[in-house]
Parts: structure tokens; sequence; C-alpha cells
């Protein structure tokens, strides 16, 4: 293997490990480092790709990914668990750790198979195609396991990272201005789920009531 | 078989018998200074075993011939592992090819299957209680275990752990590959499990925590003294199999000559030496678990190696 392919595929090692330690984390606060440091790694990889083919646009994105997703959006959420940090927890989660980690692993199979019979016919068989895919399915089983709002806002983050991750697999190069438009697009979305996140906090969530008033 | 070959592998079996109390009584006394406490002496198990020799062995009423041969059995198990793996020399030695990485590892399981059957043959709750929880972690350890072989098997396209040695020792791209270094960190893991070191813990008398001691009890005199000496040998052995295989493979000499024998033996001292301060640095900075978190720990090793072999195939053979 040549340095290119062995940095790439050290660097698509640590995002699928970085979705793994996602899965298995109960507590709010080290998702957000982990989500930032999965950015990261996409950042470095983005990085190393216009390092590599000497394209100024992949190294602006990778620029873009740095200060907006593992910079700008951790701070966001950290801002919305600063009163209780370290307490800060999915706490239908807490005691199954072993479960979440071996599903992870196995959502990742499933992946892998899905991948290899829809898209891996109309892609290049270049090693570590189907990264991306595998990283889009934990960032789903996330969104379907988990409760709390800033959770699954990590879960998006994940998504999203999981279709830069493709982008710049794939088509090498998308135009800048779209890839602009789509990182806004997220901190959009981010301080969104914050709003909505702080009004549940103070005026309760909708569908609490009814139980509320049942059991009062 | 020629003398050099003979003493060659009385080195090897020698080396792991004789120096595994002595990798155990540094690992004690390092850690005692991380306590802040001057420690027993490094020589502390060799007194132990000394005295384990010259006292009285009571065997339980009722217990068959099982509890008696138990401790020798593991003790041969394990002698025979000394002598299959690359712990001192990186080819083969004379006996080298009885078994493979899958042997080794049945090797393993045969030591600690009478170790557990002991246990229950001394019709005691209390080491049938440690045998019982022992049981019910490993059944978590041994699939990682045969899959860190799979990973193994799949990089070097063997199962001999002299060939995964020599592959890694000279192909810096394999040992940098992912697979690679998911197996090294699940193996890393299981070692701390296998061996009782923190996060996990499962050495000393601690009730709460109580896995590998638990099953003793019963045992006293010169059968403790050889389950206690099982231990740090079974210590050593994995220290030595991390080391020689997966973290470390390189600077053995390959001359198969008795004075390139007896330098391994000082270069392996020197490597465990630099584990022994680093999971030693690892315990000062870790805190036990609680008991039925420790599926956990052996669940996320487990999810390590299967991802190894998941890297192999989605990265293409890296």
């Amino acid at each position: 293997m040549d340095t290119t392919r062995t940095v790439e595929a050290l660097l698509g090692l640590g995002i699928l490990l970085s979705a793994l330690y996602l899965q298995s984390e109960s507590f709010i606060d080290p998702m957000v480092s982990g989500i930032a440091v999965q950015s990261l790694l996409v950042a470095g990889l983005i990085g190393w790709l216009a390092y590599a083919n000497g394209s100024l646009e992949l190294a602006v994105v990778a620029l873009l990914v740095l200060g907006v997703r593992t910079a700008l959006i951790p701070i966001l959420l950290r801002r919305q668990i600063r009163a209780f940090r370290w307490r800060a927890r999915e706490l239908r989660a807490a005691q199954r750790v072993a479960g979440h980690a071996l599903a992870a692993v196995a959502i990742a199979i499933v992946a892998w198979f899905v991948f290899q019979e829809t898209l891996a016919p109309f892609l290049p068989p270049t090693p570590g195609v189907a990264l991306p895919f595998v990283l889009l399915a934990e960032g789903l089983l996330m969104l379907a396991t988990r409760t709390n709002t800033l959770v699954q806002v990590i879960g998006y983050l994940e998504e999203e990272n999981a279709i830069v991750y493709a982008g710049v697999l794939f088509v090498v190069a998308f135009p800048l201005l779209i890839e602009t438009v789509v990182f806004l697009d997220v901190l959009g979305v981010v301080l969104v789920s914050i709003i909505l996140s702080i009004q549940r906090n103070v005026f309760g969530a909708p569908e609490e009531e009814p139980l509320e008033e049942l059991t009062g | 078989m020629d003398a050099t070959s003979v003493a060659i592998v009385v080195v090897q079996a020698g080396a792991v018998i004789l120096l595994a109390p002595l990798v155990a009584g540094i690992a004690a006394r390092w850690k005692a200074w991380t306590e802040s406490r001057r420690g027993p002496s490094i020589l502390q198990p060799y007194r132990d075993l000394a005295k384990y020799l010259r006292k009285e062995t009571v065997v339980p009423r009722g217990a068959s011939w099982v509890f008696t041969v138990a401790p020798f059995v593991a003790f041969a198990a394990y002698a025979t592992i000394s002598v299959i793996l690359p712990i001192i020399t990186p080819y083969p030695v004379q006996v080298a090819p009885i078994a493979d990485f899958l042997g080794g590892g049945l090797l393993f399981g045969l030591a600690t299957a009478f170790a557990l059957l002991a246990a229950i043959d001394s019709s005691s709750n209390y080491p049938a209680l440690g045998a019982s929880r022992s049981v019910s972690f490993a059944a978590f350890a041994e699939p990682t275990l045969i899959v860190v072989f799979f990973g193994v098997a799949l990089i070097t396209g063997t199962n001999n752990p002299y060939t995964t040695n020599n592959v890694l020792a000279s192909s810096f791209a394999s040992y940098v590959s992912p697979t690679h270094l998911l197996v090294m960190a699940a193996f890393f893991l299981l070692l701390l499990f296998e061996t009782g070191k923190l996060p996990v813990e499962s050495a000393g008398l601690s009730e709460l925590g109580m896995l590998d001691d638990g099953r003793t009890f019963e045992h006293s005199g010169r059968l403790l003294g050889l389950f206690r000496w099982n231990g740090w040998t079974k210590q050593f052995l994995l220290f030595a199999v991390f080391l020689n295989v997966f973290a470390l493979p390189w600077g053995m000499w390959s001359a198969p000559t008795f004075p390139a024998a007896l330098a391994n033996v000082a270069i392996l001292l020197g490597k465990m030496l630099a584990l022994v301060a680093v999971l030693v640095v690892l315990e000062a900075m870790l805190a036990k678990i609680r008991l039925f978190k420790v599926r956990d720990f052996l669940a996320l090793s487990f999810s390590l190696a299967v991802l190894a072999i998941f890297a192999f195939t989605v990265l293409g053979g890296a």
C-alpha cells in the first residue's frame, strides 16, 4: 500500500472508531468531543486529498469543516450543557454500553452488505469507498436509538460528516459555493435544534402534557 | 535434534517459567511506588513460592483427583505454550510446530478449564462462586481471542505466530495497517482482563471484584503455590505474545545459536519492563470499573476485533 492509501486508510479507520465511540458513549459532553474529533479527522482527510491533488478548493473545504464542525458547533452544543456538563447523559443508554457497541459493529456490517448490493457496482472499486455509507448508517442508528435532542443533533452531524466524506471521495471537488451553503445549512440546523431544545426545557415537551394529566 | 536446538528449547521454556515471578515482582514493586509505598522486594514472588512449597497441603473431604491434578495440568499447559510461541526466538524452536496460534489458545483454555473444575470439585461455595464469575466473563473474552486470531491470519495469510512476527517485523505497511492496529488494541484490552489489571482488576482479595483468586480458596500449600506460579506464567506468556507478535516484533536475534538465545532473553526482559511501566502508569490513572461493567469492557474489545476484520474487507486487504 502506498503512502497516500495508508494515510487515507488510517484516517478512515479513525473516523470508523469515532463512530463506534459515539455509539457506546452515554454522556453528552464526551459525545460532543467525539463528534469534534470525527469532524477533525474528516477535515484531515479532505486536507490530505487537497494536498495529494493540489486542489485549493478542497483546502478551503477542509478549513470550513475545521472551523464550523470542529470548533463552532461543538462550542454551541457545549453552551447548552454548561450548567450540568458532568451530569448530562443520555439516560436510556446508560446501562447498555455493550449493546450499543455491538449494535454499531452489526450495523456497520449490514451497511457494507447493502452498499455492496446497491451502490458498489456504480462506483470505482477503491479501498475505503464503503466507509461513508457505513458512517451514514451509524448516524441513522444514533438518530433511531437516542432520545435526547442534543444527541440527535450529534447523530445528524455524523450523517453530515458521512455526506462530506462521500462527496470528497467520489467527486473529489464539488463547487465551493455548494459546499459553503451545505455548511451554513448545518449550522442553521444546529441553531434551530438548540432553540427547540431550550424551548422544550422552558415550556416542556408538548407530548408530555397528556401524560401529566393522566398521572395528575 | 542437536544439542544447540535442545539448549534453545530449554532456554525458552526456562526463561518463561523462571522469569515469570520476577516480572510479577517488579510490577508489584513499581505499582507500590505509584501509591507512595516502598513496596515488596522484586524477589517476593520467589519467597512466596518457596513458602507455599514448604507448607502442608490440605485437600477438602470429598474432593476427587481433579482437585489435586489441576494445578499440574495447568503448569504443563503453560510450559508447552512457552515453546510454541515466539517468546525468545523469532524462528520456530525444534518443538514449536506441534501447535499454531489456535493450538496455543486451546492450551490456555485447557489450563483455565482445569482450574475451574478444581474450584467446583472442592465442594465449597466460595471457589464455585469464583469459578462461576470467571466463566461468565470468559464467555465474553474467548470470542475476542478467536476473532483476534482470525485478524492475524488475514494479515499474514497463516495462523503461525512466527510468520506473523516475521511479516510484521519486516513490513512497516503491515504494521500500521488498520487491521493490525485494531487487532493489537483488542488484544491489549484482553490482556488487561486476562492479567487482572485495572480497570478490570480481577486479582486480589477484594470480594466485590474478585474473579481469579476466588477459585483457589480451598487450595493450600504446594497446590496453591503452583496456581500462583501458573498465574505469573500466564501473565508472562500473554505479555510476550503481545510484545513479540503484536506491538514490538522487532529486535530479536535470528541466529540459531545459544548466545543469541540468551541475548534474546535480555531483550525480551527489556521490552517487558517497558510494558510493565506502561501498565503501572495506566493503573495509576484508571479507576476500577464495577463488576457488571466488565462485560462492557469485553464487548468493546470484541467490537474492536470484529472491526479489524471489517477494516480488512472494507479497506481492501489493508
